[in-house]
């Protein structure tokens, strides 16, 4: 039921409401348990908090939960802004809102960011639902064209880009009765300078981080990652010349001179000012080592001598027999 | 890239009056497109069947021209202007600016004194406006003048038509490129592996080290002499250090 939107309005999502909305999901998975082997116990150890399930938990919980919240932010002219997000109490079986808890969320909100205000909601799960429209609808009083922020908590090693997708509702005329129907969206991600830096340290998360090795192999395994990007997109004009010149595809001149402009910046640096530089940074970088490593012998060979000395004079006592030094 | 984009409608509109036309019209529309501001690619025009005709006719000089300024630069034109029609003093520009290009493929340090000798331009001052002005602002090239050591730096310049054979060329210089950065990759997997290998081999010998004192604090708590403890863990310290 998505088809492309028109309304014309540009989304920006910040990745603080991706991380708030993973983090909401996995939350009330973890919390729910769920063993490997599907039984209807284990959906008894569920919600006494922010806990939705969608089929009210009756059967098996093989079905993962899905939350729901609000999300908030700014519309300025055309540009829609989605800064934050919260979670909301939503009962799908029975279709109630928690009205007051979104009212106080409102309020709590307003006096922090006073001009944010809620734009839409978000949920989890692979597509947009007809159950959905029921709860963008209860919105529709506080916002009259909420947004439908949809995560797709599958992980999917295959897949590019995020498993995010915003919906707008459009009245269209279906079978003679005018109806509101989801249409996706298109959107892109803005980041504030904070929110950049906590995304880049995620990014390079290692399970033991400290130590000099694993330091070191973490920045040459981001090195490696770039480098393979970059491989691949060269190995793909490398084909479209390569076919050009079999004559499988035809050619296209302009194409040409792009890449030919692009070729003629190889080699990047080459001038022998750059050489002495490098090496010279280089021959720093070794010397300083190698003084720290003089330094740190001296000093133990200095204690090993305290040491020595402590314990042989303790047996030559008199005569100021001094051994060492 | 922004030339092609701009480029792009210029080279559609001369394409289509080109296709239009025939014979010594066509004479007239080269010279109308070679001194266009904004084009500077002119294959797509050679390409057209109607051009490919004036080959061996009267009007081949209109067509050398054509190829001189998709392929040739100022001193091409200058050793053979026989051969090529009178220039307005738009072409004569657009050549030069196509002759910086064709310079700019070769070397990326182009000194004062060669820009000099192919532009036919006797002083820095000349130089200098023509590449800020005409080139730069253009869009075609992107670079660092230095005048203290008299020459210029390009770090981008727009690509000019390729000769049938510079498509060969141009393939081996990517496969070069391929086959540099597939070695770097594996150089760094080795690196990768080798820093992961020391750091365990440096855990280990810690441990074992640390396991020794140990074995030796035990030994002491039992016996009571304490003489040649000491050095050995003295001893033992100095090792742990120096093992970096």
């Amino acid at each position: 039921m998505a088809s492309s939107s028109s309304s014309g309005l540009t989304f920006k999502l910040h990745p603080l409401v991706i991380v708030n909305i993973s983090d909401h999901y996995t939350r009330v998975k973890s919390q729910l348990n769920l063993p490997p082997s599907l039984t209807s116990t284990s959906s008894a150890a569920t919600s006494n908090n922010n806990n939705n399930n969608s089929n009210g938990g009756e059967n098996n919980q093989q079905k993962p939960p899905r939350v729901y919240g609000c999300v908030i932010g700014v519309q300025r002219g055309r540009t829609v802004e989605i800064f934050n997000s919260f979670e909301l109490i939503y009962d799908p079986s029975t279709r109630s809102l928690d009205r007051s808890f979104l009212e106080k969320k409102q309020e709590l909100y307003k006096k922090v960011f006073p001009h944010f205000y809620v734009l839409g909601w978000y949920s989890t799960g692979s597509d947009a639902q007809e159950s959905d429209m029921h709860f963008h609808k209860a919105l529709m009083d506080i916002n009259e064209s909420p947004l439908y922020v949809l995560l797709n908590p599958a992980i999917n090693p295959a897949q590019k880009d995020l498993p995010v997708t915003i919906y707008e509702s459009e009245l269209h005329v279906i079978d003679g009765v005018p109806q509101l129907i989801f249409v996706r969206s298109s959107y892109t991600i803005e980041t504030v300078e904070a929110e950049r830096i906590s995304v880049d340290h995620v990014a390079h998360l290692k399970p033991s981080g400290g130590s000099a090795a694993t330091q070191l192999a973490a920045q040459l395994t981001g090195i490696h990652s770039a480098i393979k990007m970059l491989n691949s997109r060269i190995r793909v004009v490398h084909q479209y010349l390569v076919g050009m010149q079999k004559g499988d595809i035809p050619c296209e001149s302009s194409l040409l001179r792009q890449v030919s402009s692009l070729l003629r910046r190889l080699p990047a640096i080459e001038s022998e000012k750059f050489q002495d530089d490098l090496l010279m940074e280089y021959k720093d970088t070794l010397l300083i080592t190698y003084l720290a490593m003089f330094t740190n012998c001296s000093s133990t060979m200095n204690e090993l001598v305290d040491k020595f000395n402590t314990a042989y004079d303790r047996h030559s006592r008199r005569g100021g027999r001094t051994a060492f030094i | 890239m922004e030339i092609e984009e701009k480029q792009a409608e210029v080279i559609d509109h001369f394409v289509k009056q080109v296709s239009a036309q025939k014979g010594s019209a066509l004479g007239s529309v080269f010279v109308e497109a070679t001194s266009h501001p904004s084009l500077f690619a002119f294959s797509e025009i050679l390409a057209v069947p109607t051009v490919a005709e004036l080959e061996g006719t009267d009007n081949s000089v209109h067509l050398e021209m054509l190829r001189l300024f998709a392929h040739g630069t100022w001193s091409d034109y200058k050793r053979n202007s026989g051969k090529f029609p009178q220039l307005v003093p738009d072409q004569v520009l657009k050549l030069k600016q196509l002759t910086v290009l064709t310079l700019a493929e070769t070397k990326k340090v182009l000194s004062y004194d060669q820009l000099m000798r192919e532009l036919d331009v006797t002083n820095v001052r000349e130089l200098e406006d023509f590449l800020i002005n005409d080139c730069m602002y253009a869009g075609l090239v992107r670079g660092k003048l230095d005048q203290l050591q008299r020459y210029f730096e390009v770090q981008f310049a727009a690509g000019r038509d390729l000769r049938p054979g510079q498509l060969g060329s141009m393939i081996q210089t990517l496969s070069n490129w391929l086959a540099t950065s597939d070695n770097l990759l594996v150089t760094i997997q080795d690196k990768i592996k080798w820093a992961d290998t020391m750091s365990e081999l440096d855990k280990k010998h810690r441990k074992e080290l640390e396991d020794r004192v140990m074995e030796v604090k035990k030994a002491v708590s039992v016996k009571t002499a304490s003489r040649p403890i000491l050095t050995s863990k003295g001893s033992m310290k100095s090792t742990l250090n120096l093992v970096e």
